[in-house]
């Protein structure tokens, strides 16, 4: 301990700000791993716990098809009243509307609504509506009526459904109710679908049971009453059982499962939880993958630390090791330096992972809830699996990262090390490795590449992203050498040693400090190598990241391009805000059908439909039309729209490409569905390209869906108008006739091309984000080593000062060696950045989200991006230059 | 005057849960009112009568498992109509509430187990057929067997009855043939009867136990639209079944200033099905004993002296079993007293010994003037 704290802790001490600067590497690596596990977990959580309380004391539940189940099914079902109590249940999703904030008028008012899946605004705010009996339902879920006069108990079924037997009443949550200045007795707007319908406040619920879901965003209506507002009638979304022996779920479920009817599935209330788990997992994954790369750079600046120190210190170290100091103290001597940095900074790094999550979740559940579920959106509190996982990533990769050094220092050799002759052996035997380790793994991460995913998580496609950036790491040495004895050779030099401050004539040239920098580089190879290869590696991943976002850009354009192709798109504003089954009202439907300029209304109906562990949608709409004027790309075959038009009428479906890869579904198998009559079976004759949705589209047939689904109200329309209609003009009409009395949103074809590349956009903010993070913390290390290489070479500049250089020159010299270093990172990083794009869009986005990309380079962002970086690692060469500069004193009597 | 106002319970459970129609009047207008020249004819009038507001059927009974344990049961089916014809299309829309009671009472093992439903129509999950004699709630149901026997099944849990019931006397039409006036205006009024008696065998279920029983039950059935009485605070209903073969229905009713209200009555039945009716005058009913329960608060008398001198009566009624009282705060938020009794005294000069059942409201502090909302 005492060798530990002369040895190491001292000179950990004394230079205050490289060890700085590496915790706080290893600090923001941790930090975003921490946040965006809590990110990732707030989404699903909120979803969970949202699903937990609202469940309350349900056992299990028996579904349907995503269209419910005809209640009538019931009466064969009484036999379940053998086992415990059922209660019918009813949801629907209406959003606040309060009076006097009309429909949209442009089309920038839709983006308020739709950022209002945060829940902040005013309006906008959606409701998750429960239809229930309450008479049924009291054994269930407790409420907890604001003032029902009773004590202790609570209201009685009675008195409840007192309440709640005007099919306008409503009851809200106090928490919702206080938001919104509403009281009990008064009057709520809601929008439901695209209606506006007026509610009476007939009660509001304390924070007790389902009222604590989604922030107090609950409300209770009667059954019938939400049957007729959601347009269910003779239908239930779930039946939820409450077992008399609860703790015979097992059993219970079995015996269910298998007297249950075709058509009816029975299963525990968490399933739903796990459905949006899975579906959010590729999400997840890709996140989690990204939050590493931050981390990887800051044990790259661990490794450089340590080893750095190792090199700076042979002969010491050669001095213990001849005072009998034993290899394994010296080895312990230098992972301790590591452990003292990584503990602290992993600590650290926790705690600012939380206070990252904030943002993180700020930046992700907006995706989350347009993409996938409506979410809540504050990150839950640390609890131990966070340290766990903080200390776990960086403590023994911290560790880890500086083993090689520190075994290198162990073996030094006691007499060489003093003798200072092991040096010249050590780079050499660096530099033969250094040439074959990036070829060889270069080839590992072609196979890897090359290897299918295990399940939906391309593991061997991360693996092959990982590889390539060591690869990455590794070429660095190669790539210095090679330049530094091309700028040798550019600037007119003859073969030399590359130690600095070897004499040459150096006021023959201009640019003798870009000399004197390249030289001094090529001096420090093995040194610099380390955060070069860090900052080369973020930049790879931050160019691979640019490239394949880019290209699923481009594709996307196209894709919008090519496929949207009606006038004017029509939903209810509802959607917007996450609803999820809102539909088109016919009186929105007839309205737009009159307008003179309108020719065709396609109308779509889009919902959301549990297919195997996971959901995906379910897209009904006009075949008819598609064959007609659908401009759909289809993958296989070719010629989608023959294959459709061949099968008319047929129990056949249309699969988008995400589903096909996700599900291993492809043209001529055979999917199965769950519809309100039992399940069906229906066979697959194309796939398309979509980019709308990862968790695929089952597109089906408008009258094939009426036939085994029913009739239901569309979810959206797609409008086209007549020759020469101006699409602006026809929207404006119609949302002022629609007026108050609707809430509708309407795109133009335009708008919506825009709005998709909006929400695009927002998806990947958290990537660049992420990616940005990483690239700062290899900056740092970038500065950090300077730093390391200005302290030990307080007696070069001594002398370059003494053979006539002014401090000018030496700030210059440090500089000019900084935006070596990020030269030379940014071209590594460009390079590999391609590579690491390929397997980014052909292995792990294929793998995890199904969907093919078209390469494309993002050149403008690539151009700039390289202008930044050199700016920055020229800026973060500031600092050591003017120290450097202050500490090249003319040089001393030695 | 035979006022027939037995199971007031059933009044003020359709107090409490049609309470809140909207604009009260209005609603009995739409609901069918009790017809004089209605002639009950059964087994017909069994079965449900969906154009009036309030109907019920009631049955309760004394028990004996072959070793000789003795038993009470009380299973009641009530319909509530709450809109007759409601303007939601959804089978969910309340037209109709449906409660059912059940209780069992152990007496030598000092137990009482009672359970409840309270249902609307649903899909079927609760109703009355029209057609026939059904009535169930949930897996709960009443009905005629091809023999003309009343099949009752209610079950939760470890508690429970499976009964077959045999009426062995004609029944008794109260009022003017089963029209039973229950007010001064004209409609104010039900349509009544009763089977006195009823020979009975089957299965009940007490704490998860299966017990073989038989004994006597006591059936009635009433349905009708306005019922309303003001300024009372409760009543204490008798069925008493002789073990000569008479029986004896007698209430009274309490009113709020503690008086007894004139309606207060009762009908004697003869061993051959012969019926003489008892007026308020005609009795005197006196507590005796009180019990006081721990759960609700409220103090019953659970020991009575009734004397009518008319027909020589007098007699002593004293709850088998202290706690038999029902309550239901969870559902349709009802207390009362209904429970098992046996009884001994006179009649004519010789001993007179016999079972019943008595039903006590009113008692939990809960004025009537409030429960009759309307």
């Amino acid at each position: 301990m005492w060798l530990f704290s002369r040895f190491i802790a001292r000179r950990l001490a004394g230079e205050r700000l490289r060890s700085a600067v590496t915790a706080l590497g290893v600090a923001l690596g941790v930090a975003v791993v921490v946040a965006i596990r809590l990110a990732n977990v707030s989404s699903v959580r909120g979803f969970e716990q949202a699903l937990e309380t609202m469940a309350g004391a349900t056992s299990l539940e028996i579904v349907g098809s995503a269209e419910g189940f005809d209640e009538r099914r019931l009466v064969a079902l009484t036999w379940l009243g053998e086992l415990g109590r059922l209660s019918p249940v009813i949801e629907g999703e209406a959003m606040y509307a309060p009076r006097g904030i009309a429909g949209s008028a442009s089309e920038g008012d839709d983006r308020a609504a739709i950022e209002g899946g945060r829940r902040r605004a005013s309006a906008g705010e959606m409701l998750r509506v429960v239809g229930i009996d309450i008479l049924r339902d009291r054994p269930f879920r407790e409420y907890a009526l604001r003032s029902s006069g009773r004590e202790g108990e609570g209201p009685s079924a009675r008195e409840f459904l007192d309440l709640l037997r005007d099919p306008r009443a409503i009851i809200l949550t106090a928490k919702f109710a206080g938001r919104h200045g509403l009281s009990n007795g008064g009057r709520v707007d809601l929008a439901i679908g695209d209606r506006v319908e007026v509610f009476t406040v007939a009660g509001l619920l304390d924070d007790v049971g389902p009222a604590r879901a989604l922030d107090g965003g609950i409300a209770l209506m009667d059954i019938a009453a939400a049957q007729v507002a959601f347009g269910k009638l003779g239908r239930l979304d779930r039946l939820d059982v409450r077992l008399d022996e609860p703790e015979q779920v097992d059993a219970a479920e079995q015996l269910i499962a298998s007297r249950l009817p075709e058509g009816l599935t029975v299963q525990r209330p968490s399933r739903r939880g796990r459905q949006v788990e899975q579906m959010l997992a590729a999400f997840h994954h890709n996140l989690a993958a990204l939050s590493y790369i931050a981390l990887i750079v800051g044990l790259f600046m661990v490794y450089n630390t340590v080893a750095t120190s190792v090199v700076a210190r042979r002969s010491e170290i050669g001095t213990l090791r001849a005072l009998g100091v034993s290899r394994g103290r010296v080895l312990r001597l230098f992972l301790g330096e590591a452990l003292v940095l990584a503990l602290p900074a992993s600590v650290v790094g926790v705690l600012l992972g939380r206070v990252l999550a904030v943002g993180a979740v700020a930046l992700t559940s907006g995706t989350v809830s347009t993409l996938y579920v409506a979410t809540g959106s504050a990150p839950p509190a640390l609890d131990w699996t966070h340290w766990v996982l903080g200390l776990l990533v960086g403590v023994p990769l911290s560790l880890a990262a500086a083993a090689q050094p520190a075994l290198e220092a162990s073996r030094v050799s006691p007499t060489a090390a003093l003798r200072g002759a092991d040096r010249l052996e050590t780079r050499f035997r660096l530099r033969r490795r250094f040439l074959v380790a990036p070829l060889a793994l270069a080839a590992l991460g072609a196979w890897l590449a090359t290897r299918p995913a295990s399940g939906n998580v391309p593991i061997a496609g991360y693996a092959a992203a990982v590889v390539f950036v060591f690869a990455a790491a590794f070429l660095v040495p190669a790539v210095l050498f090679a330049m530094a004895r091309a700028g040798r050779r550019a600037l007119g030099f003859r073969r030399g040693s590359p130690v600095p401050g070897s004499p040459a004539p150096a006021h023959r040239f201009f640019f003798v400090e870009g000399w004197l920098a390249n030289a001094s580089l090529s001096g420090a190879i093995p040194r610099l190598s380390i955060s070069i290869a860090a900052l080369a590696v973020s930049l790879a991943m931050m160019a691979a990241i640019a490239i394949m976002i880019g290209s699923f850009r481009e594709t996307v354009v196209y894709w919008v391009g090519q496929t949207l192709t009606a006038d004017l798109f029509v939903g209810p504003s509802s959607r917007s805000g996450g609803a999820r089954q809102a539909t088109i009202s016919e009186e929105v439907e007839r309205t737009i059908a009159a307008h003179e300029a309108v020719e065709v209304i396609d109308r779509v109906r889009q919902i959301p439909v549990p297919y195997g562990d996971s959901q995906a949608y379910l897209l009904a709409g006009d075949f008819t039309s598609l064959v007609a004027r659908g401009q759909q790309l289809f993958k296989d075959p070719r010629d989608g729209k023959a294959a459709i038009r061949a099968t008319l009428g047929e129990d056949v479906v249309v699969v988008s490409e995400a589903f096909s890869i996700r599900h291993g579904r492809g043209v001529g198998d055979d999917i199965s569905l769950a519809t309100p009559s039992g399940r069906a079976r229906f066979r697959i004759v194309a796939v398309y390209f979509d980019y709308s949705s990862d968790r695929g589209v089952i597109a089906i047939d408008r009258a094939v869906f009426a036939r085994h689904f029913g009739e239901a109200r569309p979810t959206g329309l797609n409008v086209y108008l007549r020759e020469g209609a101006d699409a602006m003009a026809v929207r404006r009409a119609l949302l002022d006739t629609l007026g108050a009395s609707h809430r509708v949103f309407i795109y133009t074809n335009a708008g919506l091309r825009g709005e998709v590349l909006r929400i695009f956009d927002r998806t990947f903010a958290i990537t660049y984000a992420l990616e940005l993070i990483a690239v700062v913390v290899a900056i740092l290390g970038v500065a950090a080593t300077l730093l390391t290489l200005i302290l030990e070479r307080e007696h070069e500049f001594a002398v370059l000062r003494l053979v006539g250089a002014d401090r000018r020159q030496v700030r210059r010299m440090v500089v000019w060696e900084a935006l070596m270093m990020g030269a030379v990172s940014q071209s590594v990083g460009l390079v590999v950045g391609v590579v690491l794009s390929l397997v980014l869009i052909y292995v792990i986005n294929v793998q995890s989200f199904g969907w093919t990309i078209q390469f494309h380079m993002p050149w403008w962002f690539l151009t700039q991006m390289t202008l930044v970086i050199l700016t920055a690692t020229a800026l973060a060469g500031l600092y050591p230059a003017r120290l450097a500069a202050r500490r090249a004193a003319p040089i001393r009597e030695e | 005057m035979r006022v027939m106002a037995r199971h007031r319970t059933a009044w003020l459970l359709a107090g409490l849960i049609a309470g809140a129609v909207p604009a009260g009047g209005q609603v009995s207008s739409s609901w069918k009112q009790a017809d004089p020249s209605y002639r009950l004819v059964l087994p017909r009038d069994h079965a449900a009568h969906p154009e009036y507001r309030i109907e019920w059927w009631y049955y309760t009974g004394n028990l004996a498992a072959a070793d000789g344990r003795r038993f009470g049961y009380q299973l009641t089916f009530f319909r509530v109509g709450v809109d007759p014809a409601p303007s939601n299309p959804s089978r969910w829309a309340v037209r109709d509430l449906h409660m059912a009671h059940l209780a069992v009472a152990d007496i030598d093992g000092g137990r009482y187990r009672f359970s409840d439903r309270l249902n609307r129509d649903g899909p079927g999950w609760a109703g009355a057929a029209t057609d026939r004699y059904r009535v169930w709630n949930e897996l709960w149901e009443a009905t005629l067997d091809e023999a003309g026997r009343h099949v009752l099944r209610a079950r939760d849990g470890g508690l429970g009855v499976d009964l077959v019931l045999t009426p062995s006397k004609p029944p008794v039409l109260h009022g003017d043939q089963g029209y039973s006036r229950k007010g001064g205006e004209e409609g104010n009024a039900s349509h009544y009867y009763s089977l006195t008696r009823m020979e009975t065998s089957g299965r009940l279920w007490m704490e998860g136990e299966e017990v073989a029983v038989r004994g006597a039950s006591w059936m009635d059935h009433e349905f009708g639209t306005s019922f309303l009485e003001r300024g009372q605070r409760g009543w204490d209903w008798f069925s008493m079944q002789f073990e000569d073969g008479h029986e004896l229905m007698l209430f009274q009713m309490r009113r709020t200033d503690a008086t007894r209200d004139p309606r207060s009555s009762g009908t004697w039945v003869l061993p051959d099905g012969r019926t003489l009716p008892i007026g308020a005058d005609d009795f005197r009913l006196e507590p005796l004993d009180r019990w006081r329960s721990p759960e609700s608060g409220a103090e019953y008398p659970t020991r009575w002296r009734l004397i009518v001198p008319r027909l020589g009566l007098d007699v002593e009624a004293r709850a088998a079993l202290p706690n038999q009282e029902l309550r239901t705060t969870r559902s349709a938020n009802v207390t009362y007293w209904e429970g098992s009794i046996d009884i001994t005294g006179r009649l004519g000069g010789r001993v007179a010994r016999g079972r019943g059942y008595l039903e006590m409201t009113g008692y939990t502090g809960q004025p009537m003037s409030e429960v009759f909302r309307e």
